[in-house]
């Protein structure tokens, strides 16, 4: 009675198929069984149809993607980047300013000195005078161009009456006459003043802000 | 490509030895091999790092960057689906190597090494990604939804170049087909299945590379093939 042997299992064709790939001996039996057997024989064959062809479209691919040419301009690219390798790091100029290759002895001129002191100068005077400026526009009660005026109109009038013979100097100017605050007082109360007849009498009993003010002074 | 970034296993250390830490276990040296070529190379390059020798060590750190291009590739295509990406993952991945040179150990493969970086950087470019993508919705990939879209489209740049339409489209939908079958993989087979069958490595290697050992490497890899078999249309 023969015993048949049993069929080879996958991972047995397998391992034949990559030893065999790698030109490494295959496992003596199952060598031997695949002579032997048919059916392990075709399953063999089939399986290294498969992987093979998986291997030939691999290889296919690169070969298309990678020609002679590409595989040497990758060998120079390697070299060329292996040259950077051991070196140390070089440091990049910052884009506008002198390398320091290029860089010469700093020698700066008596004419770049005197117009950094001018700019320099300029930006003080600049400073001190926006600040203050700002100051005196801060102080309350300040009016520089109030004071300013009602000085030039009491000078004015001061130089006429001077001027005028004697005779005539008892006589006053308009501009003495007339104070101009008193003047703008009295106009404006007389604007402000209500003219409906049933609000006057309230008018009268409420504190307006020049009376205030009149008071004040 | 997926939004998901499963592939977790070799992110903890960009540059260190294989031995560095992991979250499952500490790598185990695959046992004593002689050194292969490009190990001893790769020793020799350190030792004139050591000496200052840096021309000399560019010079022939070249013969590595020529030896090991191809497959980097292959595997960064694979992990990123972008060429301009994947082409930069390179060669940052050598630019890494270099720079660590005098980290490397002899005792592992100088490729179990290098890959292990490149992978890394690789998950970290597709973390950034998927960061970047929360945000930014690509003008000419509008037209397109979904996960379609994002499989397509980093592909599309070298199947335009063919000049059959038919056969664009074909190839077309059979790279969207497999990125959205490899997409679905766990993200540990999904690591074992690209460094094996992309990156050629062996399951020993792969064991080294992510801290697993090679029996489970095994079963992550026959896993991750019968699950794309039926993804794509096969018998499982």
């Amino acid at each position: 009675m023969i015993v048949r042997a049993p069929h080879l299992q996958d991972d047995v064709l397998y391992d034949c198929y990559y030893a065999e790939r790698r030109g490494e001996p295959v496992d003596p039996p199952s060598a031997e069984h695949l002579v032997d057997c048919e059916t392990c024989a075709r399953r063999y064959a089939d399986v290294g149809a498969f992987l093979t062809t998986l291997s030939v479209d691999a290889e296919n691919d690169v070969d298309a993607l990678f020609p002679p040419e590409r595989l040497r301009q990758q060998q120079q690219d390697i070299a060329k980047r292996l040259e950077l390798v051991g070196r140390a790091a070089r440091v990049i100029t910052f884009p506008g300013r002198r390398s320091v290759a290029m860089a010469q002895p700093i020698r700066t001129s008596r004419t770049r000195i005197t117009t950094r002191w001018i700019a320099a100068a300029a930006a003080a005077g600049l400073f001190v005078g926006v600040a203050a400026g700002t100051f005196f526009n801060f102080v309350p009660g300040f009016d520089f161009s109030s004071h300013a005026r009602r000085a030039g109109i009491a000078a004015g009038a001061r130089q006429v009456s001077q001027s005028l013979p004697s005779h005539l100097s008892p006589v006053k100017t308009a501009v003495e006459i007339v104070d101009p605050d008193k003047f703008m007082s009295d106009l404006e109360s007389v604007l402000d003043r209500p003219h409906t007849s049933e609000l006057i009498a309230f008018d009268a009993l409420t504190p307006h802000m020049r009376e205030v003010r009149d008071f004040a002074r | 490509m997926s939004t998901e970034v499963r592939s977790q296993t070799v992110t903890t250390s960009v540059v260190s030895a294989p031995a560095g830490p992991l979250p499952d276990a500490a790598p185990r040296r695959p046992g004593s091999v002689p050194l292969s070529d490009d190990s001893r190379l790769a020793v020799e390059i350190r030792e004139l790092v050591e000496r200052g020798e840096m021309d000399e060590a560019r010079e022939r750190f070249g013969g590595l960057v020529a030896a090991h291009q191809r497959r980097a590739l292959r595997i960064a295509f694979q992990y990123l689906r972008d060429a301009a990406e994947a082409d930069e993952a390179v060669q940052d991945a050598f630019v890494k190597v270099f720079s660590h040179i005098g980290s490397y150990r002899e005792a592992w493969p100088f490729e179990v090494w290098f890959t292990r970086i490149l992978i890394n950087g690789c998950l970290d470019r597709r973390k950034a990604r998927v960061r970047r993508d929360r945000w930014i919705v690509p003008a000419d990939d509008v037209a397109l939804a979904g996960h379609e879209r994002r499989v397509l489209a980093p592909g599309h740049q070298h199947v335009s170049m063919q000049a059959d339409p038919e056969a664009r489209l074909l190839a077309r939908e059979r790279q969207a087909r497999m990125t959205a079958a490899i997409d679905r993989l766990e993200g540990r087979q999904r690591t074992v299945f690209m460094l094996c069958h992309y990156g050629d490595c062996t399951p020993r290697e792969v064991g080294a590379m992510i801290g697993l050992n090679e029996s489970t490497v095994r079963v992550h890899l026959f896993r991750a093939a019968r699950k794309l078999r039926t993804l794509l249309g096969g018998q499982p």
